[in-house]
C-alpha cells in the first residue's frame, strides 16, 4: 500500500499503513510523553498521557495506540492536550506515594520527569493515598506498590519478555493493584537472575533489594573534622 | 451449553460455577481453575476480584443485597439496611455466626419501579418497609 | 401524544412462556420476510429506517451492521448487551420478562444480515432471575429453525460491562476492562473477529422494521431520531414504571403527565453518566439531537439536595470504574472524595475549579464511555446548580491545606 499523509503540528509528514501516531511522530522528532507504552511490549492504552489532537474528533485520541489515516491533522502540542495531560500527570502523583527525595529511583523516575516536563508542581487533588507495605521477601525483587502508577509494563514484560507470566491486575477502580499469585508479596524463585520488570518499571514501585552490608564492604570509613 | 465449561476463554464461567457450587472461591479452588486452565494464579484471581457478584471471602448461606444507588436510595433504602442491620446483628459486609446470612450494599440492581428494592441470592424483592423484611428472612434457611 | 407501543408491542398481550402466544401475534414473520431478502437489502431496510443505537451512544444501527457485513472473515458474532447497569434503567429487565421473543427474533435477523452463525446475548448478574424464562425462549425459538445458535452469557456484576468492550473482555472470560478504539467491534470484536453489539431495545425494534418497512418506521420521529423510545422512569414520582414514546416528544410528557411527578426540581436523564437538568427545562423534547440517553429518568422534587445526588452519583462511578485508565481511576476517586467534602458542608472555593479542570480532562482523555462521561453530573450541576455549591463551602473554620 502506499505511503499516508498526514499533519503533525503544521509539518506534512508521511509514513506507512499500520503506524501509529506516536511511532511516526517520533520517527520526526516530535516528542510525545509517554508512560505505559514500550515499544517492545504489546499496547494498552492505559495511562493517557500520550493523548494528542485529530481534528474532527470529538475526544483526545491516544498516540500510542492511533493509527495514522490519510489528511489526519495532528496536534501534539496544543493547550487542550498539554492541560489534560497535566491533570492526569497530576493525578497519578496525587495518589502516588513517597517524596522523591526519599526514593532511590528519583534521578530515572519517568513519571518525575513527565511531571518536570509538564511543569506539574505539587498536586491539588487531596485524594487518598495508595499505601501499601513495601514487599522485600524476595532476595531478587523489592516491590513498594506505594509508588505503582499501574502502567502494567512489569505485567507486560514478565510475561511477553521475560515469560515468566507473574503477575497480573486485580481488583478493580482505584483499588485496581498488581498481584502475585493471590495477592502475595512477591517471592519467586522464578526471579532469580531475572530483573526484566525492574528494568521496565518506570517508577521506584520495584527495585533491587539494597544489600548495605554489600554497599559498604571494602570502603574505608572516613569522619571528617 | 455444555461447551462453555470446557473453552479456555471461559475463565469467568468457571469462577462462575465454582461460586455457585462453594457459595465462595476459596484460594485452593483458584489455584485448581488455574492448573486446568494453565492460567497463572495471579490472572486468575485478577478476574476473581473485579466482579462483585464473585467472593473471595466466605459468605453466608444467603447473600443479601440491598440496593443503594440513588432510585433506592430516595425511598429511604438506608432504613431498610438499618432494619436488617438490627434483625441479624450484622453491618453490610459481615455474615451472621451461624452462616445463614451475608449483609451487602450494592449498586442499581434494576428494580427502581419497586424501591426500596434488594436480591436474595437471586430473588428481587422490592417495595420494601422494615415490616416486611422480618418476613422475608424467615423464608430463608 | 399519548404512549406509543411499538416496541413493547407485545409486552402483557402475549405468553412469554409460550411461544404459541408469539406466532399467534405476527412472531417469526419479519424473520420469514427478512430471510427472503438478500442480506445486504435487509441492511439497506434498517439504514433506511433511520434506527439508532438504543444504549445510549445513538450510533446508526445499518451502518454498524453493514461495516460487519463487509469486513472480511467467516466467522462473526452478534451480541445482545442485556447489561444494563446505569443507575435507574430496568427497560430491558421489563422487555425480557414480557417479551423475550421478539428479541430473539431481532437477533436472528441481525445474524442473518450481518453472517453471523453465533449469538450471545449478555445478561447482568443482577437478572438471573429470568435466566429460565430467557433460555426457555431461545429453546422454544431454535425449535422453529432459527440458523444462529444463541447462547446466554451472563455477567458476574459490574457495571462498567455495558461498555461494548468491557461486554466482550467478559464474554472472552476476563475482566471487564475497556479496549482502546480503533479497532471497533465491527472490524475486530470478540475473539478480534467481526461483531456487532446492539442494546437490546435496538434489535427489539428489527423485526418490526422489517415487516412493516423502513418507510413505516420512519414516518414517526424526529429528523435524526426516528421511531420510539422506551423509558424507565424512577425516583419522585407517582407512577414509576416504563413508558414508550416517540422520540423527540417532550420531558414534561413522560415526568408529569405519565409518571405523576410533582414540584419537580431536576431530571437525571441516562443515569450515573447522563445529563442533570433542571425544571425550567421541562419542555425540552427527548432524542438524540437533544437529550437522550439509555432511557434512564430518576426524577428528584424540590425537597432534594443537589450535592447529595452528585455525590452519590460520582461514588458509583469510582467504585464502577474498571481502573485501567488513569484519568478514570484517579478521576472518579478525586471528584468523589470533593464532593464528599462539599456534602459535609467542608467544601472550598478552589474545589470548584479543580473539579471543572478535572471534568474537561477526563471527558476528552478517558479510554471509554464511563471516563468520559462520569463528569457530565458533575459538569450539569455546576452549570444549573452552582448555588447549592456556593452553600457548602465551608465559612471561616479551620482550613485543611
Amino acid at each position: 500500500m502506499d505511503e499516508i499523509r498526514v499533519t503533525i503540528d503544521g509539518k506534512q509528514l508521511s509514513g506507512h499503513p499500520g503506524m501509529t501516531i506516536l511511532e511516526l511522530a517520533r520517527e520526526n522528532g516530535i516528542d510525545i510523553p509517554t508512560l505505559c507504552y514500550r515499544p517492545e511490549l504489546s499496547l494498552l492504552g492505559a495511562c493517557r498521557i500520550c493523548v494528542v489532537e485529530v481534528e474532527g474528533s470529538r475526544t483526545l485520541v491516544g498516540s500510542c495506540h492511533t493509527p495514522i489515516t490519510p489528511g489526519m491533522v495532528i496536534h501534539t502540542h496544543s493547550p487542550k492536550v498539554l492541560e489534560t495531560r497535566k491533570v492526569i500527570v497530576e493525578l497519578l502523583l496525587a495518589s502516588h506515594c513517597g517524596a522523591c527525595f526519599m526514593c532511590d529511583k528519583a534521578n530515572i523516575c519517568e513519571l518525575r520527569q513527565v511531571a518536570a516536563e509538564l511543569e506539574v508542581g505539587l498536586p491539588r487533588f487531596e485524594i487518598k493515598k495508595r499505601y501499601y507495605p513495601i514487599e522485600d521477601v524476595s532476595p531478587y525483587i523489592e516491590r513498594n506498590l506505594s509508588k505503582c502508577v499501574l502502567c502494567r509494563r512489569c505485567v507486560r514484560a514478565c510475561r511477553q519478555i521475560a515469560k515468566r507470566d507473574l503477575f497480573a491486575v486485580a481488583y478493580r477502580g482505584f483499588d485496581a493493584k498488581v498481584v502475585v499469585d493471590s495477592d502475595r508479596a512477591l517471592d519467586k524463585e522464578a526471579c532469580r537472575d531475572c530483573d526484566i520488570c525492574i528494568s521496565f518499571c518506570p517508577t521506584g514501585a520495584l527495585s533491587k533489594p539494597r544489600k548495605l552490608s554489600e554497599e559498604k564492604k571494602g570502603k574505608p570509613l572516613v569522619i571528617t573534622s | 451449553m455444555s461447551k462453555v465449561a470446557t473453552n479456555p476463554e471461559n475463565l469467568l464461567a468457571r469462577l462462575k460455577q465454582a461460586q455457585d457450587r462453594l457459595g465462595y472461591l476459596p484460594e485452593e479452588c483458584l489455584a485448581e481453575v488455574a492448573r486446568s486452565l494453565n492460567m497463572p494464579l495471579s490472572e486468575v484471581y485478577g478476574v476473581a476480584t473485579f466482579y462483585s457478584f464473585l467472593s473471595t471471602r466466605p459468605l453466608g448461606r444467603n447473600v443479601i443485597r440491598v440496593c443503594k444507588s440513588l432510585p433506592c436510595y430516595l425511598k429511604n433504602s438506608r432504613m431498610i439496611v438499618e432494619s436488617i442491620e438490627d434483625k441479624l446483628g450484622i453491618r453490610p459486609g459481615g455474615t451472621t455466626p451461624d452462616g445463614r446470612f451475608s449483609l451487602a450494599l450494592v449498586n442499581c440492581i434494576g428494580a427502581c419501579d419497586i424501591a426500596p428494592a434488594m436480591l436474595i441470592n437471586h430473588d428481587v424483592h422490592g417495595d420494601l418497609t422494615p415490616r416486611k423484611i422480618s418476613r422475608i428472612l424467615q423464608s430463608y434457611e | 401524544m399519548p404512549e406509543k407501543r411499538i416496541v413493547l408491542k407485545n409486552c402483557g398481550v402475549i405468553d412469554p412462556k409460550n411461544i404459541a402466544t408469539y406466532l399467534a401475534a405476527d412472531g417469526l414473520k419479519a424473520w420469514q420476510k427478512a430471510r427472503q431478502m438478500a442480506p445486504e437489502k435487509v441492511i439497506e431496510e434498517v439504514k433506511a429506517a433511520g434506527l439508532r443505537g438504543r444504549g445510549g451512544a445513538g450510533f446508526p444501527c445499518g451502518l454498524k451492521w453493514e461495516l460487519a457485513r463487509k469486513s472480511p472473515g467467516d466467522e462473526k458474532y452478534v451480541i445482545c448487551n442485556a447489561d444494563e447497569g446505569e443507575i435507574g434503567t430496568f427497560k430491558d429487565r421489563y422487555i425480557l420478562e414480557n417479551d423475550p421473543f421478539t428479541l430473539i427474533e431481532g437477533i436472528a435477523i441481525a445474524a442473518y444480515a450481518v453472517g453471523a452463525k453465533q449469538a450471545f446475548i449478555y445478561l447482568r448478574a443482577e437478572y438471573h432471575h429470568l435466566l429460565d424464562l430467557l433460555t426457555s425462549a431461545v429453546s422454544q425459538s431454535h425449535e422453529q429453525g432459527l440458523e444462529v445458535n444463541i447462547e446466554i452469557r451472563e455477567g458476574a456484576g459490574a457495571y462498567v460491562c455495558g461498555e461494548e468492550s468491557a461486554l466482550m473482555e467478559s464474554i472472552e472470560g476476563g475482566r471487564g476492562e475497556a479496549r482502546y478504539k480503533p479497532p471497533f467491534p465491527p472490524n475486530r470484536g470478540l475473539w478480534q473477529k467481526p461483531t456487532i453489539i446492539n442494546n437490546v431495545e435496538t434489535l427489539m425494534n428489527i423485526p418490526r422494521i422489517i415487516l412493516n418497512g423502513a418507510g413505516w418506521f420512519s414516518q414517526t420521529g424526529t429528523e435524526k431520531s426516528k421511531g420510539t423510545k422506551v423509558f424507565s422512569v424512577s425516583g419522585d414520582v407517582a407512577r414509576p414504571g416504563v413508558y414508550e414514546l416517540i422520540l423527540g416528544s417532550p420531558l414534561r410528557e413522560l415526568v408529569i403527565d405519565l409518571a405523576g411527578a410533582e414540584k419537580v426540581k431536576m431530571v437525571q436523564i441516562g443515569g450515573a453518566t447522563g445529563r442533570i437538568v433542571p425544571y425550567t427545562m421541562i419542555d425540552t423534547p427527548l432524542s438524540f439531537e437533544t437529550i437522550l440517553g439509555a432511557g434512564s429518568i430518576i426524577v428528584y422534587d424540590e425537597s432534594r439536595d443537589t450535592i447529595d445526588i452528585v455525590y452519590r452519583t460520582l461514588e458509583f462511578l469510582a467504585e464502577e470504574s474498571c481502573g485501567k485508565c488513569s484519568p478514570c481511576r484517579e478521576g472518579t476517586e478525586a471528584m468523589a472524595e470533593i464532593l464528599a467534602r462539599f456534602d459535609r458542608g467542608e467544601g472550598r472555593e478552589k474545589d470548584i475549579k479543580v473539579l471543572e479542570e478535572l471534568a474537561r480532562a477526563m471527558s476528552i482523555s478517558a479510554l471509554c464511555g464511563l471516563g468520559q462521561a462520569a463528569p457530565t453530573p458533575v459538569t450539569d450541576s455546576l452549570q444549573y446548580f452552582r448555588e447549592d455549591y456556593a452553600k457548602r463551602i465551608k465559612q471561616g473554620g479551620k482550613v485543611r491545606c
